[in-house]
């Protein structure tokens, strides 16, 4: 009895010895071993509930990378492309990142959705300098000298939206959004332009994210009739938003969704007829005309099918590693690190499907704003494009902090 | 006054979703007292059914129904003959290992489907409101609400007016002794697990119009559905439905009075009491165990 | 000392001395490497918290990851509050808080900080513990409210955005400074403090388990009614295990913040804590170093896994996971103690058959008595 006690006891210590040794605690060195090769780090979660979205940002880039790699790389090496899996948990994101960062020695890594995954990532490559390209909107106010922002910040999204908005439906605005800090960042900022140009919202709600009967929202919504239902709801939470709304049979002439984070990928899940007539405010749609876009949807979709969608985030994460490659030329190829990456990259211009864009010196991209109507077969019809490229401002809700190419600045 | 009237539709209408999700279940919990976390994916299952048959063979939801419930109870079958069939006398246990199938399950549909988020159509038929003064009711929710009462209705059927009923409720009550008068426990209880996860597959294809259709989309269901089991009572189909009312009702109010995640909380916090001091739930059956 | 406390010290002795020395030689003292199993080692300190409730009591707390948070969370404000110098926290100006909630000023000093990460989950773990066990609630309804309790303090610490960061958690922190010592995430010396800590964890669980307490705990679990006609208060034995078990989550919590650099909500969900039972249950519940050891093992498979398989590794882990409930009820534990009791079986069966010619069987030894 005792004796079958002990042997269990040191015989797990013993197997887990036994597992734990060569086999799986020595995989070091892997990244440096093969010669000439760029490595790059891909952070997308392909499982878990972020997988709806991230996923298609992970199929963008690595198509990006492999068009570089087959058009001879860059400087005659290839890129060689990381795959990490941080299924939708911050934590998972952190420990990923400090693999491809610090045991790969990726140069940069491409990665990432929600607000919650960067700011999880940022600790690591804050403190090993490294570079992490994000294509995703956000809601500003971040400064980091080692983030590569591509999406748009409230500036970008809401400038030319709100007085468009206002005029064409009216000034009482409802807000509704996921509980967390997009959301409430971009309703900040809404706030302002509202004050400034005479609209007032009725009435501002949050729901936590992954929320999925809006009957009480629906309820509300139909009880104050606003004019313009302003939207930041996020990911499967803006399907079920969409759906019941739809089946509530509220009038999007009357009373349209205008949403901020509502893209070809949530529009596709909704279905066409239910989204139909409502608004979306982003850099890029599906429909947009060039020759870059129509290069991008085309290879896009013979690469992973006819049925997929390409989106405002996806095309970011597409482009941002075109930016990546472009900075990469202007190196000397002996002295490739994120810092002279990040430093080379600076003012680059590039055109992307949605036309030129420009990297800041403060790290974030100059991009083209347009409104957009969904129509029922999935696809939105520009209405208003932006007469010029807009600049960045990831602190414009705030007088007196600016982002510039020293980071943040209190005046 | 026709904003209450209009919460309380909500309520109901949420409480019909919440009683199609929990049926199923207090049914499996009732017979075999297994805590089934793999439901929520059983539900998730009977959403990609759905989602096929509508893509593949132009079926609309409410012609799709039988062939999910179908399809769904088969998989549950086969769950419980391989795995669950095998801890009955281990209950702990079995959450577990249910929570483990929850994952396996998750992980097929997505490498097989994608993770990508599917869309569903509603049947037109069902489009539409039905207007009653300042009372609005989208017609395909009061379809959902009577449907899980006519469900509600044909469970309880099956379990008190059927021969397999009978032998279902003499093996909840004594197993061995049903077993000594030549009832198939083993069988008995395979087919009730199969009904339970059939149920559970028409509530995911009912919900597909209105929620969205991703992998995960069961894992934040099974926990609301098992509030409703529990405060409902072991077994009791009866308490399962008025805990599933109540529970609507209460979101939709605390809901219109403060938001939905101080609703959340406060349900969940009067579950929590209500479980200390009626652990056998509001209405428990009177089966010895 | 009975033989099997002896035993159990000897297991002990070679498992520190294979994390103390024998993983950072193997790992070369890479900083990288050491931070990742410095990770696990953490979790190796939630997953025995579990064991002792769970395995020594009976009580499957399926809110552990609540306690675990509380003490992430405690440690993420002490050096959030270092970061942000004599400002306000960040995302406190984000969510429009005018002052430092009267919360987290105590959080300044380290000392406070410590304390507050142990004691405040205790007193919460004691509060739902004392609730539910005088009710003499059990079983099943033990995980249910311990899981609606999670599930409701999740959405808190998500409402709360103006005082834990919300969504995001909290984020930005600066490094921890002990006397002095600024603590170097990725050097060999913060590894050693977790070790240390992970062994110092495993001994008062062994303490526990080996003690008077840990016997009575146990008697709780095989017939709690048998224990009470004996004249033990059974409700205020749950409660102190559950007490107990709630601070070593939070210890773990801590030290995992520190790993990571940041607090989250989702390590208080549901999902999480599920993952700390799946951890507790592949070592084995019944003994707390086999289940540290389940915690280890299953999260640099997971690591290992994912690096080789990045489609696949979570099919593969549900299918383990399965199959260790299904068919190793024990965990590792029990397979190893199966094991070696089947190669002991064949042993003294040769023996007896070589000492029958003879016909002078010798006794065979069958070890001391308790």
């Amino acid at each position: 009895m005792k004796r079958r006690d002990f042997l269990s006891s040191v015989g797990a210590v013993g197997t887990a010895g036994a597992l734990s040794a060569p086999a799986l605690l020595t995989t070091i060195g892997r990244a440096t071993a093969q010669g000439n090769d760029i490595p790059v780090g891909l952070l997308f979660s392909l499982t878990g509930a972020v997988a709806v979205v991230e996923s298609t940002l992970h199929d963008a880039a690595l198509m990006a990378i492999e068009e570089i790699n087959a058009a001879g790389g860059v400087h005659g090496r290839q890129l060689r492309p990381i795959i990490e899996d941080p299924a939708s948990d911050p934590a998972t994101y952190a420990d990923r990142a400090r693999r491809l960062m610090i045991r790969d020695k990726c140069v940069s890594v491409f990665g990432s959705y929600t607000s919650a995954s960067r700011q999880a990532v940022l600790p690591v490559t804050e403190q090993r300098s490294n570079l992490y390209w994000y294509p995703t909107l956000y809601e500003g106010r971040e400064c980091s000298r080692n983030v590569m922002y591509g999406g748009a910040v409230p500036n970008q999204q809401q400038d030319e939206l709100i007085p468009w908005a206002i005029e064409n439906f009216g000034p009482r605005f409802y807000m509704i959004g996921n509980n967390y800090v997009y959301p409430k960042e971009e309703n900040n900022y809404c706030k302002t332009l509202l004050a400034k140009h005479g609209g007032e919202v009725v009435h501002e709600e949050y729901v936590p994210l992954g929320h999925s009967d809006f009957s009480s929202v629906i309820n509300r919504i139909r009880a104050e009739e606003p004019d313009v239902i302003f939207a930041t709801v996020v990911g499967d939470s803006d399907v079920a938003f969409a759906r019941q709304y739809h089946a509530a049979e509220l009038d999007p002439a009357r009373m349209p969704v205008v949403s901020l984070t509502r893209s070809e990928v949530e529009v596709k899940a909704i279905g066409g007829e239910a989204a139909a007539g409502h608004f979306s405010s982003a850099p890029y749609f599906m429909g947009t005309q060039t020759p870059e876009n129509e290069r991008f949807v085309e290879s896009y979709k013979s690469r992973y099918g006819a049925d997929q969608v390409t989106h405002f985030v996806s095309e970011a994460a597409y482009f941002q590693v075109y930016q990546f490659k472009a900075a990469l030329e202007k190196l000397d190829p002996a002295n490739i690190t994120p810092e002279t990456i990040r430093d080379a990259a600076v003012g680059l211009t590039l055109t992307a499907p949605q036309g030129e864009v420009l990297i800041d010196e403060n790290l974030h991209t100059h991009l083209w704003p347009k409104i957009g109507q969904w129509q029922s077969n999935g696809q939105a019809e520009v209405l208003l494009q932006s007469q010029e490229r807009v600049a960045p401002l990831p602190y414009a809700a705030y007088e007196g902090q600016t982002c510039t190419g020293e980071g943040l600045v209190r005046a | 006054m026709d904003v209450i009237l209009n919460q309380m539709f909500a309520g109901l209408s949420m409480a019909s979703i919440l009683l199609m999700i929990a049926l199923g279940l207090a049914i499996i919990y009732g017979a075999m007292g297994v805590i089934n976390l793999a439901h929520g994916e059983f539900v998730m299952l009977g959403a990609y059914a759905a989602w096929a048959l509508q893509t593949y063979a132009g079926f609309s939801i409410i012609v799709a129904l039988p062939f999910v419930f179908v399809a769904v109870g088969a998989v549950g079958w086969i769950i419980e003959r391989v795995i669950v069939q095998r801890l009955y006398h281990r209950p702990l246990d079995t959450i577990l290992a249910t929570w483990g199938i929850g994952i396996i399950l998750q992980q097929v549909v997505r490498l097989s489907v994608g993770a990508e988020s599917r869309f569903v159509k509603g049947p037109e038929l069902l489009s539409g409101n039905i207007e009653i003064g300042g009372l609005v009711m989208s017609n395909y929710r009061i379809f959902v609400i009577v449907f899980s009462l006519a469900v509600l209705a044909a469970s309880w059927a099956l379990m008190t007016r059927t021969e397999f009923g009978m032998k279902l409720r003499a093996v909840i009550q004594n197993r061995q002794i049903s077993e000594c008068y030549g009832i198939e426990a083993k069988h008995i209880y395979s087919v009730t697990f199969a009904y339970g996860a059939g149920l559970a597959g028409i509530a995911g294809a009912l919900i597909t119009p209105l929620f969205s259709t991703i992998p995960t989309m069961g894992t934040g269901l099974v926990v609301d559905a098992f509030l409703v089991v529990i405060v409902g009572g072991l077994g009791s189909l009866l308490g399962a439905a008025s805990a599933a009312v109540l529970i609507g009702e209460a979101t939709a109010l605390f809901s219109m009075l403060f938001n939905d995640t101080l609703g959340r909380i406060a349900v969940l916090a009067g579950i929590i009491v209500l479980i200390r001091f009626r652990p056998r739930g509001l209405f428990p059956s009177n089966t010895r165990r | 000392m009975t033989t099997r406390l002896f035993y159990d010290l000897v297991a002990l002795v070679i498992f520190a001395l294979v994390i103390v020395l024998g993983v950072p030689a193997l790992m070369g003292f890479d900083g990288f490497e050491l931070n990742t199993f410095a990770r696990y080692l953490a979790l190796g300190i939630a997953s025995l918290a579990l064991a002792l409730s769970w395995g020594g009591a009976g009580l499957l707390n399926l809110g552990q990851a609540a306690t675990f948070g509380m003490g992430s969370y405690a440690m993420a404000m002490h050096l959030k509050l270092k970061a942000s110098g004599d400002g306000l926290p960040d995302f406190m100006g984000w969510n429009n808080v005018p002052e430092l909630p009267l919360i987290w000023v105590p959080f300044h000093s380290l000392g406070f900080t410590l304390l507050a990460g142990l004691l405040v989950p205790a007193f919460v773990g004691g509060l739902i513990a004392m609730f539910m066990f005088r009710a003499r609630i059990a079983g099943v309804f033990v995980a249910i409210i311990t899981l609606a309790f999670l599930v409701a303090f999740q959405l808190v610490v998500i409402e709360e955005q103006g005082i834990t960061g919300g969504q995001n958690g909290l984020t930005g922190l600066a490094p921890l400074n002990v006397l002095g010592w600024s603590v170097d995430t990725y050097g060999v010396g913060f590894y050693y403090l977790v070790a240390g800590c992970l062994v110092t964890a495993i001994t008062i669980g062994l303490y526990l388990t080996h003690s008077k307490f840990g016997l009575i705990l146990r008697a709780i679990r095989e017939d709690a009614d048998r224990t009470r006609f004996l004249g033990y208060n059974v409700a205020n034995y749950q409660t102190v295990i559950f007490c107990i078990s709630a601070a070593l989550a939070g210890w773990a919590g801590m030290l995992y913040t520190l790993v990571l650099e940041f607090a989250s909500p989702t390590y208080m969900s549901v999902s999480f804590s599920l993952a700390i039972v799946i951890w507790c249950a592949v070592g084995g519940r019944d003994s707390v170093l086999a289940a540290a050891i389940g915690a280890i093992l299953v999260n640099l498979l997971e690591g290992r896994l994912s690096d080789i398989f990045v489609e696949g590794w979570n099919l593969m882990l549900g299918v383990i996971f399965v199959f260790v409930v299904m068919f190793m009820p024990r965990g590792l534990n029990g397979l190893v103690g199966d094991a070696w009791r089947f190669i002991g079986g064949r042993l003294q069966k040769e023996r007896t058959i070589s000492t029958r010619p003879h016909l002078q069987p010798e006794p065979v030894k069958s070890g001391q008595e308790n």
